[in-house]
């Protein structure tokens, strides 16, 4: 009888821990990502859709896993360009990655509506080398929909994406913005 | 007169390469995007097969599916409807995934074929064409299983 009592317990306490991880763990619905370049010679954006992402409301954890070959261009050959060894060579590394978290999570009440400005800190990992960004956003709360917005600025020369000549050097910036929407 | 002569056609000549590379230049720059769906299939297999393949070794899965411009490798894919939702563009997503399995395929597709997709039911065993964007891993940081990812997806007929 003690054994069953005491196997009940620990089997409650398992399933109400996996209960609660799961309610402070958020996967996303929907994502969309967006990188914009603007040049003097023309303006490139590309869309992706594709992207997965968890947002930890009692840490503030969040994650996005990026898979970089989902970002569809206007044009193909800027697509294949940008997929290419000289630029972000995506068979190589197919996935981007930002683990980090909302700093200012005291400021965020994920049960009542509204917009809340967050900051988000963490290491953005892409075409093999990690840089840590900061950057502002915001959470909104509608009933039982959370969406994280975001810009990202990526500075491409921090993850090794540089191009000595052609006409890339010319056509894309050297800073390029990515936006991020993301519902959980 | 004779000197004339060559120094016309060499101008003509030059004037015809010039045309000619601007067109080139022209065609590459506005070359359309490849047509997934009229494109033959490189594989034929099933979502456990490519699951399995990219959990036991991403790195070989990945050598033999990615393309290094990005034109990856065009699969059909049978598995069986474990989810149906939409994304931000629209666009309908398919899950192809058996109950036991940890990670399956997930197929999005295009305004063309979204109402065939919207019209499976859950279980329902299809077979799909799409292009491969990026292959199945347990990401620890997500602590998930990341699906294997096919777009430009359509329904074929088994």
């Amino acid at each position: 009888m003690k054994k069953l009592v005491l196997t009940l317990i620990v089997l409650s306490s398992i399933s109400f821990n996996a209960f609660s991880q799961t309610e402070e763990k958020l996967v996303s619905k929907k994502t969309h990502f967006k990188i914009y370049s603007h040049t003097a010679t023309e303006d490139i954006e590309a869309n992706n859709y594709k992207a997965v992402s968890t947002l930890n409301t009692v840490s503030g954890d969040v994650v996005f896993s990026v898979p970089m070959q989902s970002y569809e261009f206007e044009k193909s050959l800027m697509q294949k360009h940008y997929n290419g060894k000289k630029f972000l060579d995506t068979k190589q590394f197919p996935k981007s990655k930002f683990k980090g978290s909302i700093t200012n999570l005291s400021e965020v009440d994920f049960k009542t509506d509204g917009v809340y400005k967050v900051t988000i800190e963490g290491a953005l990992s892409m075409h093999g080398k990690t840089n840590n960004i900061s950057e502002k956003g915001s959470i909104t709360v509608k009933g039982t929909s959370i969406v994280l917005n975001t810009k990202i600025a990526v500075t491409l020369s921090d993850f090794d994406v540089a191009f000595k000549d052609g006409k890339p050097s010319t056509n894309i910036a050297k800073d390029i913005e990515v936006t991020v929407v993301a519902e959980y | 007169m004779f000197k004339n002569k060559i120094v016309k056609t060499i101008f003509i000549l030059a004037g015809v390469g010039v045309l000619i590379a601007g067109g080139i230049g022209y065609y590459m720059f506005n070359m359309p995007h490849r047509d997934v769906q009229a494109t033959t299939s490189d594989y034929k297999l099933s979502a456990t097969e490519i699951v399995d393949e990219y959990l036991k070794n991403s790195a070989e899965a990945n050598n033999k599916y990615l393309d290094d411009e990005g034109e990856s490798k065009i699969l059909e894919v049978t598995g069986t409807v474990a989810s149906i939702s939409t994304d931000f563009n629209n666009q309908v997503i398919v899950l192809l995934k058996n109950k036991n399995a940890s990670a399956g395929v997930l197929c999005t597709f295009t305004e063309a074929t979204n109402n065939s997709a919207k019209a499976l039911k859950k279980g329902e065993i299809v077979l799909v064409k799409g292009v491969i964007r990026s292959g199945a891993s347990y990401d620890e940081d997500l602590e998930l299983y990341e699906h294997v990812i096919l777009e430009k997806c359509s329904l074929l007929t088994k």
